[in-house]
């Protein structure tokens, strides 16, 4: 099946993406009554495709599958839904399967772009084993980013039926708002600790005389980024800021990343040497 | 051989009468025993609660003359000479196994679904068949019955949700709170709906209840009964600061909590999630609190509405319930040449015992 590419495999699993929003989408219409075993075995069905195609692509280049834009999207998605299979064992948390299966879907369609996915010459854009540190607990934090917006999505959607008296509130199957609050800071603290170990492993890359680290794009973005997830967190816990507030925050910062994380990229001259 | 019921319940005749037909559990082993030995029956249990009371029998005879003499039998047990009622009401197969299923799933019960009715009609069948006053038809019956009951729990929403107001304000507070076991409550009145809904917060788990009303010596019993505290009514705004849950039925002509009160009390908890319990009519709470970020106000309405849809998820869960009924139904009718085992009757049932 030499035809059959990691590139179908991971078009496969995007399929499976797009049905699981499509189920999504009818769980939010039944007001998330019933357990969400569908959705998460779709995930599961899906992780499995999205796990094949990295381990054949990691074997085709002999490398952590981090090396272009293609293989880093396919790597954040992959984060987050490893992460979403690990909470959804928790049958409360499984609906959170409801608000990640959008997000990936999205990313999925995204990555699948062949400009993000050029050939590779003799070898990949980036290497070492600091490089792949590097690289990839920073896409796994994007990950954790990801699910932390997905489960600050659920507190939204969730308090707002409850601040208005919506019967959903009570009659779903939804966990206490509480606690998907204690879950969106937690995905959100961890994010942030992998981002942090990240950008440290970055600042001690090997790069040329001539590359201007300070000014780089995608350096100033990811120091933004960092500043941005770094004040949600303090606020979170100096100044009782509300939860909404907080949850709006953590929604806007992911969304913020996913359309800007792109266009920093290429405009890096450190990351197209 | 025919399986056939009797009797009364909460559908059919009041708590007056239904109470002169109740059988206290210690007597129930000698009506057992009295009624086999007059003939009128195989196998028997009588079940006996305060929402029905009924025998159910396994009888040779035509069930029209069984009906009569088992009739008669309730009467005479109980004293009853009254002339003929007609609040009882018989069935014989196939409706008196159908009425045995829906009775122990709770389909008969007056809070639609409840579990109650099953424990006890698992009781007056264990009471029975100890004394040796089942046979292989009540005990394939019965057990069969069980069986389905636990099936339509597991596989139906017919026991879900709260249909009460007490218990549909704990549902809400869960789904604010990721536990109850160390949330504060306050109660502000004591009236019995506040009451009602305070006991059922701490059947769930609440840590400690505060209660202020207007009558501190009304409060103070309440609050020894809570294992709670009282404070004067003038002080309750000062135990803001600490609480998470306030339920609120006092008889004020008017908000006694608003807006302006309340905002400043907020800042106070750090802005800690509220949720305030109106059962108040007139409302003691302003509407407008619920503008407020982290507060959630539900009154008496939108608890009665939580369970009025929990009711009505209930009702349309009946047909459902009866569908599995039938199918579980057909093999006891099928199947109703039994042969008797070893030590047994004919029908499959132990001798009664002699008289002590």
């Amino acid at each position: 099946m030499v035809w059959f590419t990691d590139r179908h495999f991971f078009l496969l699993a995007v399929l499976v993406y797009g049905l699981s929003t499509l189920y999504s989408v009818f769980l939010w219409r039944k007001g998330f009554r019933k357990d969400d075993h569908v959705n998460y075995f779709l995930l599961l069905a899906a992780f499995m495709l999205h796990t094949i195609a990295m381990f054949r692509r990691g074997f085709s280049i002999n490398h952590c599958p981090v090396n272009n834009l293609f293989e880093a999207t396919m790597f954040i998605a992959w984060g987050a839904v490893v992460a979403y299979l690990v909470i959804g064992l928790l049958p409360r948390l499984r609906f959170l399967g409801a608000f990640a299966a959008p997000v990936l879907f999205a990313i999925g369609v995204f990555a699948l772009m062949p400009e993000l996915d050029p050939p590779h010459g003799p070898k990949p854009q980036f290497t070492g084993a600091l490089t792949s540190l590097h690289a990839a607990t920073i896409l796994l934090a994007y990950g954790a980013f990801g699910l932390a917006a997905a489960a600050a999505g659920m507190f939204l959607t969730e308090q707002h039926d409850l601040k208005f008296h919506k019967l959903r509130a009570v009659l779903s199957l939804l966990p206490p708002i509480q606690r998907l609050e204690v879950i969106t800071s937690r995905l959100a603290l961890m994010g942030f600790v992998l981002f942090t170990i990240g950008l440290a492993a970055g600042h001690y890359l090997p790069r040329s005389s001539d590359a201007d680290y300070w000014s780089d794009p995608k350096v100033v973005w990811s120091i933004f980024m960092w500043i941005v997830y770094l004040a949600l967190l303090m606020s979170r816990w100096l100044s009782a800021q509300s939860s909404r507030r907080f949850a709006y925050g953590i929604v806007a910062a992911f969304v913020f990343l996913l359309l800007t994380f792109w266009g920093t990229n290429l405009l890096s001259p450190l990351h197209h040497p | 051989m025919n399986v056939v019921v009797i009797g009364l319940s909460h559908h059919s005749s009041p708590v007056e009468l239904r109470e002169r037909f109740a059988f206290a559990e210690s007597k129930i082993p000698d009506a057992l025993k009295s009624l086999r030995e007059s003939g009128l029956a195989d196998e028997a249990v009588i079940l006996s609660t305060c929402n029905r009371v009924e025998i159910y029998a396994v009888i040779t005879r035509e069930p029209a003359a069984a009906f009569a003499g088992l009739k008669k039998f309730l009467e005479t047990a109980q004293a009853f000479e009254e002339p003929h009622r007609a609040e009882f009401y018989s069935f014989a197969e196939p409706e008196s196994l159908h009425h045995l299923f829906k009775v122990a799933c709770g389909l008969d019960s007056m809070v639609l679904g409840e579990t109650e009715i099953l424990g006890q009609l698992k009781d007056a069948y264990a009471l029975a068949q100890r004394h040796g006053h089942t046979g292989a038809r009540l005990n394939r019956a019965f057990q069969r019955a069980f069986h389905t009951a636990k099936h339509i729990r597991t596989h139906t929403n017919i026991q879900r949700g709260s249909i009460s107001v007490a218990s549909a304000a704990v549902e809400l507070a869960e789904k604010i709170f990721s536990s109850l076991s160390d949330r504060d409550v306050l109660v502000l009145g004591a009236g019995e709906m506040a009451e009602k809904t305070a006991r059922a917060l701490l059947s769930r788990g609440a840590r400690s209840f505060v209660i202020a009303g207007r009558s501190f010596e009304r409060a103070q019993i309440l609050a020894n009964e809570f294992g709670g505290r009282a404070v004067p009514f003038d002080n309750w705004t000062v135990e803001f600061e600490k609480i998470d849950i306030a339920i609120s039925s006092t008889s004020a002509p008017h908000h006694i909590l608003d807006r302006a009160r309340l905002e400043p009390l907020m800042k106070v908890r750090q802005q800690r999630p509220l949720l305030l319990i109106d059962i108040a009519v007139p409302r003691d709470i302003d509407p407008a609190v619920n503008f407020l970020e982290n507060v959630y106000l539900y009154n008496i309405d939108d608890l009665q509405a939580i369970a009025n849809d929990y009711l009505k998820q209930r009702k349309d869960e009946i047909a459902r319930c009866e569908a599995i009924i039938n199918e579980k139904v057909k093999p006891l009718l099928e199947a109703k040449s039994i042969q008797p085992h070893a030590g047994m009757d004919e029908h499959g049932l132990k001798p009664a015992p002699a008289e002590s």
